[in-house]
């Protein structure tokens, strides 16, 4: 299988490359306009499943080729490159919009915003070709929301794979990971240090 | 329990005035409207609800997707009926409303209220359809009112063209006697796409069907919370403590056999100490006297002591059930023998009292956990009768020893 670097795949583990699928929050990943619900998720695969076909893909509405596809990803990444393999017959999608860290973009705001890059894909069957990204721009993402608005012709357009590459950092966005809810507050429930005599020295 | 912002549009054209809903169109859809806030609300607290009419001079949004209850049922006040409903407009203006909502991981949900003849074409219901569906909005559609050639299928096909894996519903709601909103309550417009359902549309629906309320203890949960919990709790208490005493009862029915008056449990200690004590005391009178209040006390204590070993194993056995089902009572029962056997002009009284069936059983039933219906009660009650009979020729025997008790 030739691979867009000038080494042959057996020395040099492709995979570990293309490893960023691991950082995805694969249960927040949603799209619009897809025919089957829960079928985005599929897309995201190791490197070697990229040509499989055998399972779920991610298909659009009869009629509308249009896809939204947005990826929350668990901390924040720096995005080098995106690979995506389509169907064939013209399902394949030929233009790929991404905006980043947006939450809740739907089409009518897809079509009107100024994406962040804008890229023509070729129908690329055997997953070599892959987008580079102008690197600054894709620094700290913590989420990528790509539009396809096009295909090749066909009535549908199918995803099999969508791969990412670069690297992850440990930084986190701005979690929020519990949230209590008080009716009436009540502020014994909530002494700090100094209010509780601090730690060592106590103060009558 | 699904995260949603819900837009409810209103058909407030001049087709409402008509009453084959009771009181009128328009009232039935307001009631409607209102179970149906209430409803998403409590399903999840998180959950928004807006509202806009129709028709009138033109589309109009009363309130924006918001939590506030009062809100809404505020601007439902004041309302006016008047001119004609612009189906396709309502939708659209509803889907912006959503997008717009403050919490984007909400879902998106809009509720039509179909009650005039609908004027658009199919295709242009159906290009409408596709766009939600697109977008991931569902829709509730619900066609009442005027029964128009065609208004059927035009809905039904935009509920086609919108539904994706049935998350969007249609309800035909015919005039008659039954509200718009009861028929609403057992459809999956309330219940939510067989999730489980609200609790309070289960109890809507619940109190629709039957007026009593289905619920375990006759407490609505909803309604109640701690005082439900409160008898489920004491419900499962009650049974760890049968089974305790069953378990009981069979220890003590081996160690029975050799131990007599000699053992005691820690609950009966004083008890035995009396038992014993007025044993003693009666031992000094006549002896055959002292058999009977011995054997009494005898089995008074084995009762006591939930043992169906002596005597009328039957009675014992409901005597335990009775003690076991309150342990105080039985102990107060037991006690208040005791004490008739210890002094007998009391225990005439006493006794006389515990004779008149209907004083304890109207004290029985103030008491908690215990109904006087119950056959284990009656049964205590048949044999403290016959307790209270036995001593009561007790005291025939002995005037004399009453005189000098007292």
């Amino acid at each position: 299988m030739a691979c867009l670097h000038d080494h042959s795949c057996e020395d040099h583990d492709c995979s570990t490359d293309w490893s960023l699928y691991k950082h995805i929050d694969l249960s927040k990943v949603s799209a619009l306009n897809e025919a089957r619900p829960g079928s985005v998720k599929s897309v995201f695969k190791a490197w070697e499943e990229r040509l499989n076909s055998s399972g779920e893909h991610l298909e659009s509405n009869e009629g509308d080729p249009e896809l939204l596809v947005f990826i929350p990803f668990t901390s924040d990444v720096k995005i080098k490159s995106i690979s995506i393999v389509g169907g064939a017959d013209g399902t394949s999608p030929t233009k790929m919009r991404a905006f980043i860290n947006r939450d809740g973009i739907d089409f009518s705001d897809a079509q009107s915003m100024q994406a962040i890059q804008e890229w023509d894909l070729a129908e690329n069957m055997q997953g070599v070709l892959e987008y580079q990204t102008r690197y600054s721009k894709f620094q700290s993402v913590g989420n990528i929301t790509l539009h396809f608005p096009d295909n090749f012709g066909a009535d549908t357009s199918k995803i099999h794979y969508i791969g990412l590459k670069g690297e992850a950092t440990q930084l986190k966005r701005d979690v929020v990971a519990t949230i209590v809810y008080e009716v009436m507050p009540n502020p014994s429930d909530h002494k700090t240090r100094a209010e509780s005599g601090g730690g060592f020295s106590h103060v009558e | 329990m699904v995260l949603e912002a819900t837009m409810i549009c209103i058909d407030n054209s001049e087709w409402m005035r008509n009453g084959d809903y009771s009181p009128s169109r328009f009232q039935a859809q307001a009631d409607a409207v209102n179970l149906i806030c209430g409803a998403k609300t409590q399903s999840n607290p998180e959950n928004t609800v807006g509202v806009l009419t129709m028709a009138g001079k033109g589309v109009r949004v009363l309130v924006t997707p918001t939590s506030d209850l009062g809100k809404i049922l505020a601007c439902m006040h004041g309302l006016e009926i008047g001119g004609d409903m612009n189906l396709a407009a309502g939708i659209q203006v509803a889907q912006l409303a959503l997008k717009h909502r403050q919490n984007k991981k909400q879902q998106q949900r809009i509720i039509v209220f179909a009650g005039s003849p609908v004027k658009h074409e199919k295709k242009v219901l159906e290009m409408i359809g596709r766009k939600l569906k697109k977008n991931s909005v569902a829709l509730d559609i619900v066609n009442f009112g005027e029964e128009d050639e065609g208004k059927t299928e035009k809905l039904e096909a935009l509920l086609a063209a919108v539904n994706n894996n049935d998350t969007s519903h249609i309800v035909h709601v015919p005039a008659g006697t039954n509200a718009l909103s009861d028929v609403l309550i057992s459809t999956p417009i309330f219940t939510g796409n067989g999730e489980g359902g609200s609790g309070f549309a289960a109890a809507a629906a619940a109190a629709a069907a039957g007026g009593v309320s289905g619920f375990e203890f006759g407490v609505d949960p909803n309604l109640d919370p701690e005082l439900a919990l409160a008898l489920r709790v004491s419900m499962e208490e009650e049974r760890a403590r049968q089974e305790a005493a069953a378990k009981k009862a069979a220890e003590e029915a081996s160690k029975q056999e050799k131990g007599g008056e000699q053992q005691a449990s820690s609950q009966d200690a004083t008890m035995t100490e009396r038992a014993s004590a007025s044993a003693s005391e009666a031992e000094t009178k006549t002896n055959d006297m002292m058999d009977d209040e011995n054997a009494l006390l005898q089995q008074a204590l084995a009762m006591s002591m939930d043992d169906p070993a002596i005597n009328q194993e039957a009675k014992d056995t409901d005597m335990s059930e009775a003690a076991s089902d309150d342990p105080e009572l039985a102990l107060a029962l037991q006690l208040s023998v005791a004490d008739s056997s210890k002094d007998s002009s009391s225990q005439s009284d006493m006794s006389k009292l515990l004779a008149d069936q209907s004083f304890v059983s109207s004290i029985l039933a103030s008491l908690p956990g215990v109904d006087p219906n119950d056959p284990s009660v009656k049964d205590l009650l048949a044999s403290m009768q016959n307790q209270s009979e036995s001593q009561q020729k007790n005291d025939d025997k002995k005037p004399p020893s009453e005189e000098e008790k007292k």
